[in-house]
């Protein structure tokens, strides 16, 4: 049986569950139509439960999903190191970028990610951030009016 | 001759300079999401969404449609060239494609995609051309009842008809409807989900969702799991020009994938593989080699080619005429269109006529731009498929977390995007697709408006649905079309095996 659908079809359930439960918390007044703002989010709630109910149902009996090759997904190992250095820079770009900058977080990002696809060029990927990191920050600061952070440079950038 | 009149001033829109410049810079840009892979049509028009709010609507919508039907002809080039498919619509192409590229036959197989991706999105704009007034004449009869069934229809078709499991994409619809509660709700302006967090009273962006989806799913089950599959990216050798055999074997494919496509995109169904297959499997029957077929049959790469793109055209006809959209770029077209407080449908052909028919226009000289940019200029774009994998999905992953921050900066849209992201190689890893949530989370707020008003005017009797003619025929057939494939399964399991 295997159990990482077991788990995700129980993740299926209990976001039903926090979908209908937090449901009622919604006032419900529906004026004409008899329906109000809660109602949508209970049925939503409702059929994820059953929907999960069936997935398990079918991880239980069948002995995992209909139709999904789970044999070609087991013969690609799950490469953990990758997935770390994944969502290392993604968090570290969430708490860094006010500080930091746009620039500086991007290339954290730019060159997490390049560390995660094997990549040990460090010096190559480190010019490629900088540059279009760079590049984007011009264009779109001062080409297009959009806002991102200057971070340590606030001072120097007009 | 009132089309033609209508059409005539559509051309007078689209030809204006700046409209044939955002036309040129959607289509190239198009082109060249689809030719790289871990990026596609959606993304690019979701990140572009924050940045365009102030321009022009014609223009901007102009590009993005460009974007849409470029991202077509893009990811043939792909799928011919490397093994791994940059489109899911191109799955088929990739089988023939790939193989006669193998074969020293990259030119031919690139130019009948091109040529046949023209074709079919000429043809395919003439039929949407005539048969969107035609749909607009009868969806101004429509009533909120007829909305909310057609709504409905499209919601089961896009996740339960499609695809491997009608259980699985009804599990990522529901998803996408839970997504689109979280906010204040429209009508009653009663807060919903928002768990004392300011970012989510305006609901969960639709940039977040589609690029943490598609973008960050993406990278992040490459990274994790295809790490160490090689892509081989074919060399183009000798002449990319057709031969008098190939014209001969490509045109009638062509036809024949336009004439599969196209209704399968105009009625709101959507998506386009199973056009591709059908018409892959039509070519394979009709041909007079058979045989060649999976050894690189080029009936086998003109056909698909062509149900793709007239099948994409073709998904115009309900987004603009009711407002349906049927595929996950189409309906993060639509929230392009809200963005400037439109709403594709009937009354949009009226009060913005020049707006919609200069956007129709538009396809005709597009498709035109894009047969130049990818016969004589493909080299270019097969330079795009030289950049590495490592450097290639950190800059996804650059422009990805830009475009979210960017938005209203705002650092919790970049842990939002992360959980996406998660939820996106999930959804991947366990074989969910992921176009019904973004399908779900646009429409499925739309919805709810129109069953609200549904109830108002029938004053809460549920049974306004069934008792209008044209809402219950719809929503039998939706009944039946999930309710039909569960039946026929137990029915042939019952019969003794022949």
């Amino acid at each position: 049986m295997p159990k990482g659908q077991l788990i995700l079809s129980c993740g299926v359930i209990t976001l039903g569950a926090a979908i209908l439960g937090g449901a009622f918390q919604i006032p419900d007044a529906g004026g004409y139509s008899s329906v109000g703002p809660g109602a949508v989010p209970k049925v939503v709630g409702t059929v994820l439960l059953l929907l999960g109910a069936f997935l398990v149902y079918e991880v239980l009996w069948l002995k995992g999903f209909r139709n999904h090759d789970e044999e070609a997904e087991r013969a690609l190992p799950m490469n953990w190191t990758a997935f770390a250095w994944l969502s290392g820079g993604l968090i570290v770009y969430g708490l860094t970028i006010e500080h930091l900058g746009f620039v500086p977080s991007s290339m954290l990002l730019f060159m997490a990610t390049a560390a995660g696809f094997n990549s040990k060029r460090w010096l190559l990927n480190a010019v490629v951030a900088l540059v279009l990191a760079s590049a984007i920050f011009a264009m779109f600061n001062y080409g297009l009016g959009l806002n991102l952070p200057k971070g340590f440079l606030k001072g120097v950038l007009p | 001759m009132e089309v033609f009149d209508l059409l005539m001033q559509g051309f007078q829109v689209a030809m204006q300079p700046k409209n044939l410049l955002w036309c040129l810079i959607g289509v190239t840009f198009g082109t060249a999401v689809g030719v790289l892979p871990g990026i596609g049509p959606a993304v690019a028009i979701a990140l572009l969404l924050p940045i365009t709010s102030k321009l022009d609507p014609s223009g901007a919508l102009i590009m993005f449609a460009g974007i849409y039907y470029g991202a077509m002809y893009g990811g043939s080039t792909t799928s011919i060239l490397l093994n791994t498919p940059g489109e899911s619509a191109t799955i088929v192409t990739a089988m023939e494609g790939n193989q006669m590229a193998k074969r020293g036959r990259a030119g031919p197989a690139l130019c009948t995609a091109a040529v046949g991706s023209f074709v079919a999105g000429t043809i395919a704009t003439v039929l949407l051309t005539l048969l969107a007034p035609q749909v607009v004449d009868i969806a101004i009869k429509f009533g909120p009842p007829e909305y909310f069934a057609l709504m409905v229809l499209a919601f089961v078709t896009v996740s339960a008809v499609l695809g491997d499991s009608t259980l699985r994409g009804l599990t990522a619809l529901f998803i996408g409807l839970g997504i689109g509660v979280v906010g204040i709700e429209n009508e009653s302006g009663q807060a919903r989900y928002v768990m004392g967090i300011p970012q989510l009273a305006d609901g969960i962006e639709v940039v977040t969702v589609a690029v943490g989806l598609f973008a960050v799913g993406e990278t992040f089950y490459n990274a994790s799991k295809l790490n160490h599959v090689a892509d081989t990216i074919e060399r183009v050798k000798g002449s990319i020009l057709m031969t008098a055999d190939d014209w001969k074997r490509s045109w009638k494919p062509w036809l024949r994938g336009t004439a599969i496509g196209f209704p399968f995109g105009a009625m709101p169904a959507g998506g386009a593989e199973i056009p591709t297959f059908l018409s892959y499997a039509t070519e394979k029957k009709l041909a007079k080699h058979p045989e060649e077929f999976g050894k690189g049959a080029i009936e086998g790469v003109a056909g698909p080619e062509a149900a793709n793109n007239a099948s994409s055209t073709g998904v115009m006809v309900p987004l603009l005429t009711l407002g349906l959209p049927t595929s996950a770029t189409a309906a993060i077209l639509l929230a392009a269109f809200q963005q400037y407080g439109l709403q594709p449908g009937p009354l949009l052909f009226e009060t913005n006529a020049p707006l919609v028919w200069g956007l129709i226009a538009s396809f005709y000289v597009g498709n035109i731009m894009l047969l130049i940019l990818n016969l004589p200029l493909i080299g270019i774009w097969i330079k795009l498929l030289e950049i590495p994998k490592p450097q290639l999905y950190a800059g996804i992953l650059v422009f990805a977390t830009m475009g979210v921050y960017g938005m209203r900066q705002s650092p919790f849209d970049v842990f939002l995007l992360y959980v996406i992201g998660l939820l996106g190689f999930l959804m991947r890893r366990y074989g969910f697709p992921t176009a019904p949530v973004i399908v779900g989370m646009i429409l499925g707020p739309l919805a709810e408006s129109q069953l609200r008003r549904s109830l108002s005017i029938s004053q809460g009797d549920p049974w306004v649905f069934l008792q209008r003619p044209i809402s219950g025929t719809i929503l039998v057939i939706t009944v039946l079309l999930v309710v039909g494939p569960w039946v026929w399964r137990k029915v042939k399991n019952t019969q003794p095996a022949a």
